[in-house]
């Protein structure tokens, strides 16, 4: 029996352990020149990401995580801990100081630090798609609902105008957008509908990488509580790699099943999600979760 | 004849570091070792705070112990060891081959009943009308009207979230189901459903560790007892060997 | 400088200097080299305002020997005030004779029309653009609007032809109907009209395009591929006058304009509506 005990080895196929999808390794961000020195000079331990030796921000330092299909993994963590720092690097909106972010495509890694910007953009049109705090940033709010989800689909090659809109009503639909108001201007919207929008916008081209930062800061409680339980049943119901950026807790413990916690620009700890809720180990995320739960 | 275990615990530990009380270390429990075999049935018993709870949580790495190895059955004769996984791992094995209930449905917000039981099922490997299926099955064996497959969970009275949540750790059996007090809140003909439900999974090969805090559910159910002391694993008794003074102070 | 100097001036034909040309033929070559691609020149300050004809003028004075013959047009009417003036620059400032018809051209200058027939290989059509870029009415920044072309990446100009089509029923944009050349660059064919854009696909005529306000040039080389944007199930339509017959001529498959306020019809290209005329 010790023999079969030692071996860790199992079944792969027939527990079907997802391979990542989305794999990043030791992501940098830093403003300002660096060096070791100033590198170490920041940090958790050092309570600060700016360092006291020239004043360089070290945003986001040895950031590293894999995210599987049908995964959604959480980054926790205060305003300024390097959460959307991450996010938007990977998002292609911030120019990463150092390290790597590679997608599976079929066959191929693509490493999306290393590819052309034009590449860059495209992956960004069929292959990751991000989901913005503020829709405004995501959506042009002089189009129209339907117009805006036209955008992604024409940037990969769509050209037949009623297919253009039946896709279209089937995202909003999904998305739960009244289809009366598929022709209205997004700028007419409320919140909450804006950000439906911007999430239909986001799946218009399947992708298999999905950023939330923040989905429903902003919004009120039950109109946020209506935007959560549809990311999550999206989630449920595609394939997708998910990464969710949130300082909420309860986001973050309904969306994800893994989960990164930032302080001053790195990873202090990295659990699954309701180990770092019910048996925290690092002493920020003891703080964090302590007054999540007062 | 001795069947292979599902579960083999190894010299398990566990304390908690509180830093916000100056780095205070409060142990949970000690170097817990025991296995459960398929079909069987392991009782905990002790005092409140002797370490139960902590160590299903253990098991079902909700905690991560300090030292130790949990083994797990997940194939004819393989095993793996919860503690040396990935985390992707665990959360892929622990969602396919063990059923957690506890005392309390912490369910998701705004998600039915059907949903919740579902989602198990789901995650055990079954296909999407399969689930529909056995979860309203598992439904109907806790008790739960159809009336309430839709509601959503968080507004359930007590006994109907705890019975959601039997039904959500029971359906498309797993291979190790820990039970974490799940009859406190029945009234005694759910009660004595859910006793039914649980000793048929036992006879249909399910491995179970339970924390009951009535001696009768243990008697009924439990092929044998491990009694904690702070933390400490210190006897094994046979369910009828149990008296009324350790039942008294597991309750 | 007296008033007679510049008079002088004017007539020794120096409204453009070799250099100037030079710069401006240089422009064009890579124009043609790359269809549809707007190349900056820096152009000059020419006798009429910036956005009455300075950018083609300046073309057709680089392009323009003593030996070719010139057809200006505004709109489709070699008479036109402007069109007069601009032919008059032309043939005192290049020595070139004059024409108004499009088969005697070698050079056409055109703010509003191409003419209705007589190009051929051996012609070049040159138009007058206000606002070269097609791109202009979804995006303003310059550098985004360099990064849209360099990658192709025309979505936007997709989104607003859709939301023209989902506010209106039709793709209203009437002139300067935007344009995929030689399925690379999206280009504005300000300020033709939609009866003019299947007439530059697969031409055998050069069309040069200057804006001189813009400062820009681009071109459609012969035979090159032109497609008007337009969704696979919203056909292309030019302009239709519902049956209606030019008022000289009698003709209906000319581009005919109406007079204003009232239902009278003519044929936009003069001379070739004086040719049917002729003929009849």
């Amino acid at each position: 029996m010790n023999d079969t005990f030692t071996e860790r080895r199992y079944d792969i196929a027939r527990l079907a352990i997802p391979e990542w999808l989305l794999k990043v390794e030791r992501l940098g961000k830093v403003y300002g020149p660096y060096d070791d020195e100033i590198i170490a000079s920041t940090g958790s331990e050092r309570d600060t990401a700016k360092s006291s030796i020239n004043g360089s921000v070290v945003a986001a330092w040895d950031v590293s995580f894999e995210v599987a299909p049908g995964e959604a993994l959480g980054i926790v963590g205060e305003s300024g801990s390097g959460k959307t720092t991450v996010l938007r690097c990977l998002a292609g909106d911030f120019t990463p100081s150092t390290g790597s972010a590679t997608i599976r495509l079929g066959s191929d890694d693509v490493n999306i630090f290393d590819v052309e910007p034009a590449q860059r953009r495209r992956l960004r049109v069929d292959t990751v798609s991000v989901v913005y705090q503020d829709p405004s940033e995501g959506l042009k709010m002089n189009v129209t609902a339907g117009g805006n989800i036209a955008e992604p689909l024409t940037a990969a090659g769509w050209r037949n105008f009623s297919k253009i809109r039946a896709r279209a009503s089937d995202l909003l639909a999904r998305t739960e957008v009244p289809l009366n108001r598929m022709d209205d201007l997004v700028r007419a919207f409320s919140g909450g509908m804006r950000q439906r929008v911007q999430i239909a916008k986001a799946l218009a081209n399947s992708p298999s990488v999905v950023l939330f930062d923040e989905p429903t800061t902003g919004l009120d409680a039950s109109v946020a509580a209506g935007v959560l339980d549809l990311i999550r049943s999206l989630l449920e119901e595609h394939r997708i790699a998910a990464v969710v950026v949130s300082h909420d807790f309860s986001v973050i413990e309904m969306l994800t099943s893994r989960c990164l916690v930032m302080h001053h620009g790195r990873i202090v700890e990295s659990a699954l999600t309701d180990q770092l809720l019910e048996d925290p180990h690092h002493p920020y995320t003891q703080r964090l979760v302590a007054a999540a739960r007062a | 004849m001795r069947r292979d275990p599902v579960l083999e615990v190894r010299r398990l530990c566990k304390s908690f570091v509180l830093h916000a009380v100056s780095g205070r270390s409060v142990v949970a429990f000690d170097d817990v070792s025991f296995s459960v075999a398929a079909g069987e049935h392991v009782a905990l018993a002790g005092m409140s705070g002797a370490g139960k709870s902590s160590l299903l949580k253990s098991i079902y790495r909700t905690y991560r112990p300090n030292s130790g190895e949990v083994w797990l059955q997940i194939h004819a004769g393989k095993y793996v060891d919860m503690c040396a996984l990935s985390d992707i791992e665990v959360a892929t094995i622990r969602g396919h081959e063990i059923g957690y209930v506890s005392q309390f449905l912490r369910s998701e917000p705004r998600r039915g009943a059907l949903d919740i039981v579902m989602k198990s099922a789901r995650q055990r490997g079954m296909n999407e009308s399969d689930a529909r299926e056995a979860a309203a099955d598992a439904l109907q064996r806790v008790g739960i009207e159809e009336r309430l497959w839709d509601v959503y969970a968080s507004v359930l009275s007590g006994g109907e979230k705890q019975r959601v949540n039997l039904a959500a750790g029971t359906v498309h059996p797993p291979r190790l189901l820990l039970l974490d007090e799940p009859l406190s809140a029945l009234d005694p003909d759910n009660r004595e459903r859910a006793l039914v439900l649980i000793s048929a999974l036992s006879h249909r090969g399910v491995a179970v560790v339970s924390i009951f805090h009535d001696l009768e559910a243990i008697r009924r159910l439990a092929t044998r007892v491990l009694v904690l002391e702070r933390g400490q694993l210190v006897a094994e008794r046979r369910p009828d060997e149990l008296d009324e003074r350790l039942a008294a102070a597991a309750r | 400088m007296t008033l007679s100097d510049l008079i002088d001036r004017h007539e020794s034909g120096e409204l453009l200097d070799e250099f100037a040309k030079r710069e401006i033929r240089r422009a064009t070559l890579a124009a043609v080299a790359i269809p549809g691609y707007q190349v900056p020149f820096g152009s000059r300050e020419m006798p009429v305002a910036r956005g009455w004809g300075s950018g083609g003028l300046q073309i057709t004075l680089a392009v323009t020997h003593d030996d070719d013959t010139v057809k200006v047009i505004d709109q489709g009417d070699d008479d036109g005030v402007n069109a007069v003036n601009l032919r008059r620059l032309v043939t005192s400032s290049t020595g070139a004779d004059e024409t108004t018809t499009a088969s005697e051209a070698t050079v056409t200058q055109s703010r509003h029309r191409i003419p209705e027939d007589g190009l051929d290989e051996s012609s070049i059509l040159v138009l007058q653009v206000p606002v070269p870029e097609p791109l202009r009415g979804v995006e303003r920044d310059m550098r985004e609007l360099a990064r849209m072309h360099a990658e192709a990446d025309y979505s936007r100009m997709w989104v607003s032809l859709y939301e023209d089509k989902v506010r209106n029923g039709v793709i209203t944009q009437t002139t300067g109907y935007p344009c995929l050349v030689n399925e690379r660059y999206v280009v504005a064919t300000t300020p033709i009209p939609r009866w003019d854009i299947p007439r530059l696909h697969d031409a055998p005529f050069l069309t040069l395009f200057g804006a001189g306000r813009e400062k820009r040039i681009y071109a459609i080389p012969p035979y090159t591929i032109v497609e008007p944007l337009t969704f696979e199930d919203v056909p292309f339509e030019v302009e239709d006058s519902d049956g209606a017959r030019c008022s000289l001529c009698g003709k209906s498959e000319s581009f005919l304009v109406s007079l204003p306020n009232s239902t009278t019809w003519l044929c936009s290209d003069t001379d070739w509506c004086a040719r049917q005329r002729g003929s009849r």
